[in-house]
């Protein structure tokens, strides 16, 4: 009788199961646990440690963190708010057959409430939240890192806190200058496209808005800053790997990461807030 | 352990009841084939010492610089012996040790000046003050033109170059205990001339300092 060779190793080979791991569902289980307990203990880490950033150096982190990320992000979200306001006004009027004062009110809802803190949002993860990512991973790899602990500097204090703050302030002033140029240039535009005067809608705008839609969108997206930030330097302090291929993988975990919180907490703060999800419209009185 | 340029500390071996006065760095490191794996130096020392098993190497500095002790190596520094200290004493002890590795240690996003100033502006802030002067004396004495070097990346700069600038940085903080990592491998001839100068430079700002070149290769 001819014996098949390699035994029970080798049929579980043609059967593809030695790739086969029991435990891998509860192994990305606590892999996921790990990383939000580490975010977690990095976000505390930043609270306690907000003084430092009364030295120079990282003052200086903060100053050009908040250059990067919000001065120099602005110019790209001129036209893009600008058109999704016009956007907006427009098929509210043309193509829902709607009066001014409805397009404004959904111009209210979307953008203040809504669109202004995601799109400033994803506009700093896409910028800030890669390149915080990359950077850290590379500084990881490259011992850049090992370097400031020789120098007995904390890597988080110089590197994690100015981010933190510079990506948290920075999102908040992109999500006002986001709202003021969509509705701004979105009822500019408006009126010379559709049958609406810019009086008309600037009526409208003025009767419907209130400051807690401002205070509301600001302090929404400075938890999305925060988040970002710190599961961005989260991933860039801890690549997985010392080879160059950790840092995308970096770059790419602190952004899915990053997007799936952003979302999440749109959610909640939305209930929490308003008592109702889906952008608030479940309840409107049109 | 090998060693080598001992002008102080030719024949000293790590006694057994460790006597730490009067010691820079000593510790017994495992032995094997080349080395019987005992460093003793003295305090006010400047030598070399080769340690080519980059395993016992890592060991050291980890024993050295990092916060959790190693209970298996015995390593007394500056007169300390470390495994009997506190956290707290640890890190004061640790900051009278500075360590230059063979890159220079440089942030690559920062240039020369903000490199050099950085670990002064977040243990000393008000230091910083009038600092530029003692830069620029330090780094004409170590060969280079202050406006040339200063506002220089990493990336822009000669393996020299970002050895002196990791040193300055290093002299700003006079610590008690200096360690280079392999000094000579990478530089020409022309730049290895200058390596005198570094210790005397630093025992001049620090007389009774301890400098030890910590070297994992043959030659230099």
């Amino acid at each position: 009788m001819s014996r098949v060779g390699g035994g029970a190793s080798a049929v579980k080979l043609r059967l593809g199961l030695h790739s086969y791991r029991p435990f891998e569902g509860g192994t990305a289980m606590i892999g996921a646990y790990r990383e939000l307990e580490g975010c977690m203990q990095l976000l505390g880490y930043v609270l306690r440690r907000l003084t430092v950033l009364k030295l120079p150096p990282m003052a200086a982190q903060l100053t050009r963190q908040i250059y990067f990320t919000g001065a120099s992000a602005m110019a790209g979200i001129v036209t893009r708010s600008a058109f999704i306001g016009t956007l907006i006004i427009v098929y509210v009027i043309e193509v829902l057959e709607a009066d001014a004062a409805l397009a404004v009110k959904i111009l209210l809802w979307v953008v203040l409430r809504e669109m202004g803190p995601l799109l400033a949002a994803f506009l700093v993860l896409q910028r800030s939240g890669t390149a915080v990512a990359t950077s850290l991973a590379l500084m990881q790899i490259t011992g850049e890192i090992t370097s400031l602990r020789q120098m007995r500097v904390d890597p988080r204090d110089y590197l994690v806190v100015p981010r933190v703050v510079g990506i948290a302030l920075s999102t908040a002033a992109l999500t006002i200058y986001v709202q003021l140029i969509a509705v701004g240039g979105g009822m500019l535009l408006s009126a010379l496209v559709v049958n609406a005067t810019i009086d008309d809608l600037a009526d409208s705008f003025f009767l419907l808005a209130s400051p807690m839609d401002i205070v509301y969108s600001v302090v929404k997206s400075l938890l999305f800053g925060v988040s970002i930030a710190i599961i961005s330097c989260y991933h860039g302090l801890h690549p997985h790997g010392t080879s160059t291929n950790a840092i995308p993988r970096a770059a790419i975990r602190a952004v899915t990461q990053s997007t799936v919180v952003v979302m999440l907490l749109n959610v909640v703060f939305a209930y929490l807030v308003f008592g109702v999800v889906l952008l608030g419209l479940v309840t409107a009185e049109l | 352990m090998n060693t080598a340029n001992q002008p102080a500390a030719g024949d000293a071996v790590l006694p057994q009841a460790l006597e730490t006065s009067g010691v820079g760095l000593a510790c017994q490191l495992p032995a094997d084939s080349s080395s019987d794996g005992r460093i003793w130096i003295p305090a006010g020392a400047s030598l070399r010492i080769r340690i080519a098993n980059p395993a016992h190497r890592a060991r050291l500095l980890a024993a050295i610089f990092d916060m959790e002790p190693d209970p298996g190596l015995r390593l007394v520094l500056l007169g300390t012996e470390v495994n009997a200290l506190s956290k707290h004493e640890r890190i004061a002890l640790r900051a009278r040790v500075a360590f230059l590795v063979a890159t220079g240690g440089l942030l690559s996003s920062l240039n020369a000046w903000e490199n050099i100033i950085l670990p002064l502006g977040c243990h000393h802030p008000e230091r910083l003050r009038g600092i530029a002067a003692e830069v620029h004396a330090l780094v004409v004495e170590l060969g280079e033109a202050p406006e040339m070097l200063l506002g220089k990346l990493p990336e822009e700069m000669t393996l020299l170059e970002k050895k002196i600038t990791g040193f300055v940085r290093i002299l700003l903080e006079a610590p008690d205990l200096v360690l280079v990592e392999n000094f000579a491998p990478g530089l020409d001839s022309a730049e290895r001339m200058r390596i005198p100068y570094f210790a005397a430079t630093y025992l001049a700002r620090h007389p009774g300092g301890t400098f030890v070149q910590l070297e994992d290769v043959l030659g230099g």
